[in-house]
């Protein structure tokens, strides 16, 4: 009770600001302190009725904080839990839309990684470092296809700036990479290549720079 | 809401500069003063569409140029592709961090009017559909259920407002272009003799004014 939910959301939020992937989403957690909210909130309405129910007989409103510290102490209790309730659940709600836009923004496709991760053995997928399956709720899902719609929207304005491109200044125009994924053949000026597993490329950076990022194509140094 | 700095850089640099080159020191100037100032600047439209014409230009001399099978054109291309490159990566950069300095405080930019100025068409449009979106995820997740005196994501009741702003007291540092004199900074004893090329830290608020002026740059 008063805010012992919320801490526990609080810190929830905390881990999830140092984890690679997101764990699953605290559904029994919010709820509960949503409810705890309506609890007070309903706790409040009813220390206040009898002088509610007076007000709507004729006389104004009488209830004076001064005539009864004790009333206007438990009201005010009840209020700063409920608002502190509502920090917490915007800060851990925040913390994991954060989480997801920086996915967006890294162009991992989170959905299909939700939809990988709740189907059995995608070893393949789970095997590789950061490729963990990410735990959303529904209303996180809707979000996030909301807002890679808005991204894409945004970033179709700079059409000659790819806004998602690495954020490491660029030394050399050609890297070497290695193909990790067959990837198919792909269309730079200089001609078409053929992505092959396990072979070595010496390429333009940004004809590739999407697939590094999606996991095909690994940079040599 | 733009501030024409190419006065204070025709001043600074010597005169016979390319405008191309006049403009890529602006660029790289507007980038780093992004990347350091605590709030928002104003969005450089002027430049901005400059530069863009300028790599779409490039763009297309190198997509041209590359038919052909000469060595040294092709030597010549690379060096041109390089730097398109750099070009781009200082635009991406800049529109990244202002971004990211949306996406911490989005009330704070959508709410006042002055503030608000400073952002781009594109931004705009981008920063409240944003938020629209995130309002609707609160919404859904978990406010909906809440007492609807305590739905506001900008409630200013009790004292405290919800909405965050960014910290216009933070430090930054800055390199002084012209003679400014001596400075105080408010609330304190401190104060400043800020001559030409002089390096300092200083709070923001305090020297933003005279960013503002071109008389001093943030590195």
């Amino acid at each position: 009770m008063y805010g012992e939910l919320g801490l526990k959301l609080v810190r929830d939020a905390k881990r999830v600001q140092n984890l690679p992937s997101l764990p699953s989403y605290q559904t029994d957690l919010v709820r509960s302190t949503v409810r705890e909210v309506r609890d007070l909130d309903r706790d409040n309405a009813r220390i206040l009725e009898p002088y509610t129910s007076a007000s709507q007989a004729g006389t104004p409103s009488t209830f004076n904080p001064q005539d009864d510290p004790a009333t206007a102490c438990a009201l005010l209790v009840n209020h700063l839990a409920m608002r502190r309730n509502k920090r917490c659940l915007l800060a851990y709600h925040r913390v994991r839309a954060q989480k997801l836009e920086e996915a967006c923004w890294a162009g991992v496709d989170v959905l299909d990684r939700q939809a990988g991760g709740d189907g059995a053995g995608n070893g393949e997928e789970g095997g590789q470092g950061g490729a963990a399956a990410m735990n959303l709720s529904p209303e996180e899902e809707e979000y996030v296809r909301r807002y890679s719609d808005l991204l894409a929207a945004y970033k179709g304005q700079w059409t000659d700036i790819d806004l998602t491109g690495s954020l490491e200044p660029p030394r050399d125009l050609f890297v070497d990479v290695r193909v990790l994924k067959d990837a198919g053949e792909i269309q730079t000026e200089y001609g078409a290549i053929t992505l092959s597993k396990n072979s070595q490329l010496y390429v333009k950076e940004s004809d590739v720079e999407r697939l590094i990022q999606q996991g095909y194509l690994q940079k040599l140094s | 809401m733009d501030i024409d700095i190419s006065d204070i850089l025709a001043s600074v640099s010597p005169p016979s500069v390319s405008p191309s080159l006049l403009d890529l020191q602006s660029l790289t100037r507007a980038f780093i003063a992004e990347r350091v100032a605590p709030s928002l600047l104003p969005y450089p439209s002027a430049l901005m569409t400059r530069v863009l014409a300028r790599i779409a230009a490039q763009i297309e001399l190198v997509e041209h140029e590359t038919g052909k099978v000469d060595p040294r054109a092709n030597f010549r291309l690379v060096v041109l592709q390089t730097e398109v490159e750099r070009w781009k990566y200082l635009v991406r950069a800049l529109l990244r961090a202002r971004i990211a300095k949306l996406a911490d405080y989005p009330l704070f930019y959508l709410e006042d009017a002055e503030v608000s100025g400073r952002l781009s068409a594109a931004e705009r449009q981008y920063l409240g559909a944003r938020q629209g979106l995130l309002g609707e995820h609160y919404a859904v997740a978990f406010l909906g259920q809440f007492p609807a005196g305590l739905r506001r994501l900008d409630d200013a009741s009790g004292g405290v407002r919800m909405v965050d702003r960014p910290d216009e007291e933070a430090a930054v540092f800055v390199r002084c272009l012209r003679d400014i004199g001596p400075v105080r900074v408010e609330g304190t004893d401190t104060e400043a003799d800020m001559r030409r090329g002089d390096v300092w830290v200083m709070r923001w608020s305090v020297v933003r004014e005279w960013w503002e002026n071109g008389d001093v740059e943030l590195i």
